[in-house]
């Protein structure tokens, strides 16, 4: 009976499976179509209608006529085209390195067992929660030329203080340094980081007669390249997309001399303000290939440089 | 395989509404056409707060007396950039308010692209007539002869200079500068600098609202050729206006001002309040600012000083209400606008606020007796409005770019301003179909 029983069962099996199968299938996508509509139509579409839009003189209240590759051509003829680009690559190149040495540095010195580190973990996170139009205005006042804090504390041990956001020569470096104080957020990932490192790596080269130096260069820097690698490229496209302090701190207008335009600034100040969304699409793509291709760098070159546990 | 019967009743129910939540977006447009039997909603987006809001709430309170069937909403969207973005997308998506306050400035652009209503007609109709207003005002509400917005407040730019500075320095505190000249001369008396650091700046040509606009119009020159509608950024009064404003700039180091221009906060920060500027130019729009963080500065204002010490000139901007393209009742929010643009709706929309675009108003608030604010009316009539073109943000933006760069040694001010005039001529083309 039983061996009669089976194969009729094991044919019953699979067809009654999949109808299962079929059917959670249903409403695992009925669960997940907030997201997949949401997707779909706020992102996707909009995403690839921009391409479209980009051979476009599409103005937002008219559709435009398709002028081919014109608004690209003109784009490599405007200047501050090329000068936004190269205000945000200046941010970027310095601003990622630095934010990493600076993350990476805070983060050991967070590592270290002190008591009441909790509470300074804690203080150089804080600034991360601040808003940034109000980090902005707070700065303001702090890099004033003439009555900031900054300046006074400089003119008190007897340094003439630059004039930070006003000088076309230290408006990016002002800005650099502003978003230097917002990096709370990577040094808790940094910290995590160092807390995935294995006590016994640091015991044995303590045993080898390592000092601090050579732990760190060995032991931790490379083991925590995962971590940096993550914060690199996040930091990059993040530093690509700098958008809300220089347009708070500037009014939009990227004052001065155009210092402070920033890539996606400009963007915004030809879709929104002048009306020309065919050739802001047109920079979000170039924008995005950028962005594309320099990650691919990263990624390509990482396998060089980022060491994983266990591998 | 029975439970998940079970639920996929609910799910799809859920998913059912949301779709239909999703989609009810697009649709609510009508809901605010009629409320009530015979009575006419007119929806208005503004950015108003604090008294301006009061006075326009008493406004809406006195025209639905007079229009027992026609009911005000008011909406509150920010009042920046942001609330056109908002009714930008709005317009885009056919469902705009019957109403919206908007920026004068950006009458020409919107008109351009088709997104406003024109008035012109309902204007003739309702008697609302040119010569009620301020040129200007009038003027940079019309797009290519058309009316699109109903004027409703104005403001005007002057030399505000500090009484007690010149009665310390010997300069004659009821005798202002008038001439580029003087203002140069009482400039430098006024100035103490140590080392690199200004302890006081006598004055900086563009600080504040010392744009080009402001100079170039002082010196004579024109910003559009008023017969081709081209625009004239390289007119050769105002190159000579911004060669002065960069001569004057060289003469006491730009960088070691920068601080002044773009770091100075407004409002208490001002450094006019502070005492470390003598003299500025500026509008109307800060003398509340004066009142209430020091009302005992002891100041003046003064027409902005021009090369031969007349024809003073100043320009203005200011709000007005349009009806975008798409409003649902446009007849009824005609009528707010009428009742707004008239002298009773002016006369209760700017009390102890703004300047009205009607002068008898102004008159009427006794604007022309009170020491400083009669200085601001006295100009009016002969002030200029920015050119009202579809690239008007653009000019202004260059222009502003232009100023920078000339005053900072980036090339001379010829150059810059044939770059401006070249580039906007250029954007301007597309729309001469």
């Amino acid at each position: 009976m039983a061996k009669l029983a089976d194969p009729v069962q094991v044919k019953a099996i699979p067809s009654a499976r999949k109808r299962a199968l079929h059917r959670t299938n249903v409403i695992g996508w009925l669960f997940a179509s907030p997201w997949a509509i949401g997707l779909l139509c706020f992102y996707a579409i909009p995403m690839l209608m921009s391409i479209y839009f980009s051979f476009t003189t599409y103005s937002i209240l008219q559709p435009g006529e398709f002028v081919g590759i014109n608004n690209y051509r003109d784009l490599f003829h405007d200047p501050l085209f090329w000068k936004s680009i190269y205000n945000t690559i200046y941010f970027t190149v310095f601003f990622v390195p630095l934010s990493i040495f600076f993350g990476v540095a805070l983060a050991m010195m967070l590592n270290m067992k002190v008591k009441g580190m909790a509470v300074f973990r804690t203080i150089f996170f804080l600034p991360t929660l601040v808003p940034q139009v109000a980090l902005a205005v707070l700065w303001m006042w702090l890099l004033h030329p003439n009555f900031g804090l900054v300046n006074g504390m400089l003119a008190n041990i007897g340094i003439d203080g630059p004039a930070w956001l006003g000088g076309e020569s230290w408006s990016k470096p002002s800005l650099i340094l502003m978003s230097l104080w917002g990096i709370g957020q990577a040094v808790v990932i940094y910290l995590a980081g160092l807390g995935d490192i294995p006590e016994e790596y640091y015991e044995a080269a303590q045993i080898d007669g390592a000092n601090w130096f050579q732990k760190t260069r060995k032991v931790t820097l490379p083991l925590l390249t995962p971590v940096i690698f993550y914060n690199l490229v996040m930091g990059m496209i993040g530093a690509f997309q700098q958008f809300t302090l220089p347009y708070t701190l500037t009014k939009g207008q990227g004052t001065p001399a155009n210092s402070m335009t920033f890539y996606v600034m400009y963007l915004y100040e030809n879709g929104f303000r002048y009306f020309k969304m065919g050739y802001a699409s047109a920079m979000a793509w170039i924008l995005f290939i950028i962005v594309m291709a320099l990650t691919g760098i990263i990624f390509i070159t990482s396998k060089r440089w980022v060491h994983y546990q266990g591998k | 395989m029975r439970r998940s019967k079970k639920f996929a009743f609910p799910i799809l129910v859920c998913f059912l509404v949301m779709l239909l939540l999703v989609t009810a977006c697009s649709t609510k447009g009508g809901s605010s056409d009629q409320a009530g039997e015979g009575i006419t909603t007119v929806t208005m987006w503004h950015g108003l707060t604090s008294i301006d809001l009061d006075n326009m709430n008493k406004v809406v309170k006195a025209f639905e007396e007079k229009n027992p069937t026609i009911k005000m909403n008011l909406v509150y969207t920010e009042s920046n950039e942001g609330s056109d973005q908002k009714l930008l997308t709005a317009v885009a998506g056919g469902n705009p308010p019957d109403v919206a306050l908007f920026d004068r400035f950006k009458v020409g652009t919107w008109a351009a692209q088709g997104s406003l209503t024109d008035l012109s007609s309902m204007a003739a109709e309702s008697g609302i007539r040119k010569e009620m207003y301020y040129p200007f005002a009038w003027e940079e509400s019309s797009y290519q002869g058309k009316l699109y917005a109903m004027p409703m407040d104005t403001d005007s730019r002057l030399l505000f200079y500090n009484k007690d500075h010149f009665k310390e320095v010997g300069l004659d505190p009821n005798k202002p500068p008038q001439t580029i000249a003087e203002l140069e001369a009482a400039a430098e008396k006024l100035t103490i600098k140590e080392g690199k650091r200004f302890k006081r700046i006598g004055f900086i040509p563009w600080y504040s609202q010392g744009w080009l606009y402001t100079w170039g119009w002082s010196f004579g020159g024109e910003f559009q050729d008023a017969a081709t509608g081209k625009i004239t950024a390289n007119d050769p009064k105002v190159v000579e206006a911004l060669q002065w404003m960069t001569d004057f700039g060289k003469k006491y180091n730009v960088e070691d001002i920068a601080g002044f221009t773009s770091a100075a906060g407004t409002e208490e920060m001002d450094p006019f309040i502070s005492g470390q500027v003598s003299m500025k130019i500026s509008g109307n729009f800060t003398v509340k600012g004066i009142e209430k963080f020091k009302p005992d500065l002891n100041y003046g204002v003064a027409p902005i000083p021009t090369p031969t010490g007349t024809n003073f000139t100043t320009w203005s901007g200011g709000g007005s209400a349009i009806i975008p393209k798409g409003a649902k009742n446009i007849a009824a929010a005609w009528k707010f606008l009428e009742f707004l643009g008239k002298e009773e709706g002016q006369t209760l929309l700017n009390a102890d606020s703004q300047i009205s675009v009607i002068d008898s108003v102004n008159d009427k608030y006794g604007y022309k007796d009170d020491p400083i604010m009669k200085e601001f009316i006295n100009i009016l009539p002969n002030s200029h409005n920015r050119p009202v073109i579809p690239e008007g943000q653009l000019l202004w933006n260059e222009l502003a770019s232009a100023t920078e760069k000339a005053t900072r040694g980036n090339g001379t001010p010829k150059e810059n301003l044939d770059r401006v005039t070249e580039t906007v001529n250029k954007a301007l083309e597309k729309y001469d179909k």
